[in-house]
């Protein structure tokens, strides 16, 4: 398991919006199913004392702390104050902080992550759907009903089409471990480096899928670190350049981080790439039996 | 979005920077007032929003009896196509010794990276490739407002030391004016000291608000008219429209018609949990791109409705086919009342765009 499971406490910033409520509602229904703890804290300034769902609203991270274990965070407040949100949850101590929020500065993104590392903690994010280990833990906004418990992880910079490769998977009877969407802005707090080393010290995980897309060479940079065996999909190979492909950080700039070099690079590697999302679980399945 | 060039100048005159004597004429008449400060030799360069305008005809060297003429000339000019409608005519200086420096934002340290060279004046990706081991590479703390001196120094090895100063100075503006890029090449050595002769910006646009920007001049009409509803759109040209939700879903839905064989007409990334009118807005929006024969619909997800988004694409009535794929919430529903109307729906992603492409083949 990798950054919090069943037993792990969860804590909600922006718990009294529209996206916090609906999704703390989510996360309960997924945590009764698995008998986990999920979401026992919220978070609003100025809703202290407050419920969503039954979950107690706090006005402050730290109130929330004094009266529950929590491990980890799922943020959902607004573009302006969600960097705020990651650093007062890292000076509170929360291990995993998931931020789903998209449309953060790049600027603050990066002094939330610095500050978030300083105080030890990890940011899942931004512009992320959050993590979903299957029969454990569901951190963000990942539709449950396509996941299955299995051996694979699952790193990847999008939602949706993380919904699409999971769902593949699960038809083809290939179960994940953990689900990782790492967001899809330039500077996010994991990496695929990062959750490489995660997957590699977690003994259920024995594969893992890699979904990419244009814009840096993270992905290359992880699939070299690590000896776990890979599939790797990378997407925007008709993504023209200097053009943001609906994520910030998609974006093939000064002539780098476009999908064929990456794909090339990535092969170099030894690491074999799926030309489109169906072609994954019969490439993870070769990995499985070796031929 | 990118700054034009002197509005980049500008901002780092601001800070403190020095660049030489500069003023931003929209027709030649104009220049006359301004000849005295700019001394005898002038260059004039257009402001145009493309790369390469210097080897595109778009910089042109004068001296204060041709300035006026030659501001006509480069008015009547296209530059990549583009119209000139602003110069900036600018004192041309006496270069000794020409630098580069840029501040990036560095994907993989997640900070701030400084690059510092020597061999200035060219194009860095040249230099990296050829002699990497001439580009001083420094990253920085974002939380500190400052470069400490060390990497100061570190950066500028054995260059004057008035550079120092100017590569914290830019630092400032990276950090203050939520940049992405700030690069100043050349920076340049002259007997009157040292000069920014050329500036580069990239603000972020996610922070285009708080840094005083109403639009984003990077984008088309179209790409405007998209933001205006959510929508993250790109324009290319192909025959094959398409909608999806989720950039990753969407671009590899545009990843799948070429590799069918097809040719795709635009990005288009409704967002989550599209209801009917965003969904009609944007097969509106996609329909009225000329070169569009067909348009694919690749939704999926648990929070997108999928009766919404049907009644969505009825809505728009266009005239172009749609074919759909469409995988969440109250699918039946969904796909009873596209069928009841005619539409092809087809089960998986693989399908619709191998029919798209079968389509306009």
């Amino acid at each position: 398991m990798i950054y919090g499971d069943r037993k792990t406490g969860i804590l909600v910033q922006g718990a009294t919006g529209k996206q916090g409520e609906f999704h703390i509602g989510l996360m309960n229904n997924y945590a009764r199913e698995v008998g986990g703890r999920g979401v026992v804290a919220g978070v609003t300034p100025g809703k202290g004392g407050q419920q969503v769902h039954g979950v107690p609203v706090y006005n402050t991270v730290k109130e929330a702390m004094s009266d529950h274990d929590i491990g980890a965070s799922v943020i959902f407040v607004p573009a302006g104050a969600a960097a705020d949100a990651i650093m007062e949850e890292a000076n509170a101590g929360i291990e995993t902080i998931v931020c789903i929020t998209e449309h953060i500065p790049v600027h603050d993104t990066m002094k939330a992550v610095a500050y978030a590392r300083m105080q030890g903690s990890s940011v899942i994010g931004p512009n992320c759907p959050g993590l979903l280990s299957p029969g454990e833990v569901k951190m963000g906004i990942m539709p449950a009903g396509l996941f299955s418990r299995g051996n694979v992880g699952v790193i990847s910079r999008s939602g949706t089409l993380t919904y699409e490769v999971v769902d593949e998977l699960t038809r083809a009877g290939i179960g994940q471990s953990s689900v990782v969407g790492i967001g899809g802005d330039p500077v996010i707090g994991q990496t695929f480096v990062d959750v490489l080393k995660e997957f590699e010290n977690d003994p259920q995980t024995k594969a893992v899928v890699l979904i990419g897309e244009v814009g840096g060479n993270l992905e290359e940079e992880g699939a070299k670190c690590t000896d776990l065996p890979i599939v790797a999909y990378i997407a925007g190979i008709s993504a023209p350049p200097d053009k943001r492909m609906g994520h910030a950080g998609a974006i093939v700039e000064g002539g780098e981080g476009d999908a064929r070099s990456k794909i090339a690079r990535l092969k170099k590697n030894g690491v074999p790439v799926a030309s489109r999302p169906s072609e994954i679980p019969d490439m993870v399945r070769k990995l499985f039996c070796g031929c | 979005m990118k700054l034009r060039e002197h509005e980049a100048k500008n901002v780092i005159r601001e800070f403190g920077i020095p660049v030489p004597a500069g003023f931003l004429i929209r027709t030649a008449a104009e220049l006359s007032a301004h000849l005295e400060a700019l001394g005898d030799k002038i260059v004039l360069k257009a402001q145009v929003d493309v790369g390469g305008r210097g080897k595109a005809g778009g910089i042109l060297m004068a001296d204060k009896k041709s300035a006026v003429a030659t501001a006509e000339d480069l008015f009547r000019k296209e530059i990549k196509g583009l119209p000139v409608k602003e110069i900036l005519a600018e004192q041309r200086l006496d270069i000794q010794h020409e630098y580069y420096l840029s501040i990036t934002v560095d994907r993989s340290s997640k900070q701030p990276l400084i690059l510092f060279t020597e061999e200035g004046g060219v194009d860095i990706e040249i230099t990296a490739k050829e002699n990497p081991s001439a580009i001083r590479r420094v990253i920085a703390n974002p939380l500190m407002r400052d470069l400490p001196p060390f990497m100061l120094r570190e950066l500028a090895g054995k260059a004057p030391k008035e550079i120092m100063p100017i590569i914290n100075k830019l630092y400032r503006v990276f950090l203050e004016k939520d940049a992405l890029l700030a690069e100043i090449n050349p920076l340049v050595t002259t007997p009157q000291g040292v000069f920014a002769a050329d500036a580069k910006i990239i603000v972020d646009d996610n922070a285009l608000g708080r840094q005083g920007f109403t639009v984003n001049r990077d984008l088309t009409d179209r790409e405007r008219e998209a933001e205006k509803h959510g929508f993250s759109y790109v324009e290319l040209n192909g025959a094959i429209g398409v909608i999806g939700n989720g950039a990753g879903l969407t671009m590899s839905t545009l990843d799948l018609i070429e590799f069918y064989g097809g040719k795709a007409a635009n990005f288009l990334d409704v967002g989550g949990g599209a209801e009917n009118e965003r969904v009609m807005h944007a097969v509106r929006l996609v329909a009225s791109v000329p070169t569009v024969k067909v348009i694919v619909v690749n939704l999926l997800g648990g929070i997108t409705k999928c009766d919404e988004v049907a009644k969505g694409i009825i809505a728009a009535g266009i005239s172009q086919k749609v074919i759909v794929r469409l995988a969440g919430t109250n699918e039946a529903e969904g796909r009873r009342l596209l069928t009841e109307k005619g539409y092809e729906m087809l089960p998986t992603m693989d399908l619709v765009v191998k029919k798209a492409v079968e389509v306009t083949a």
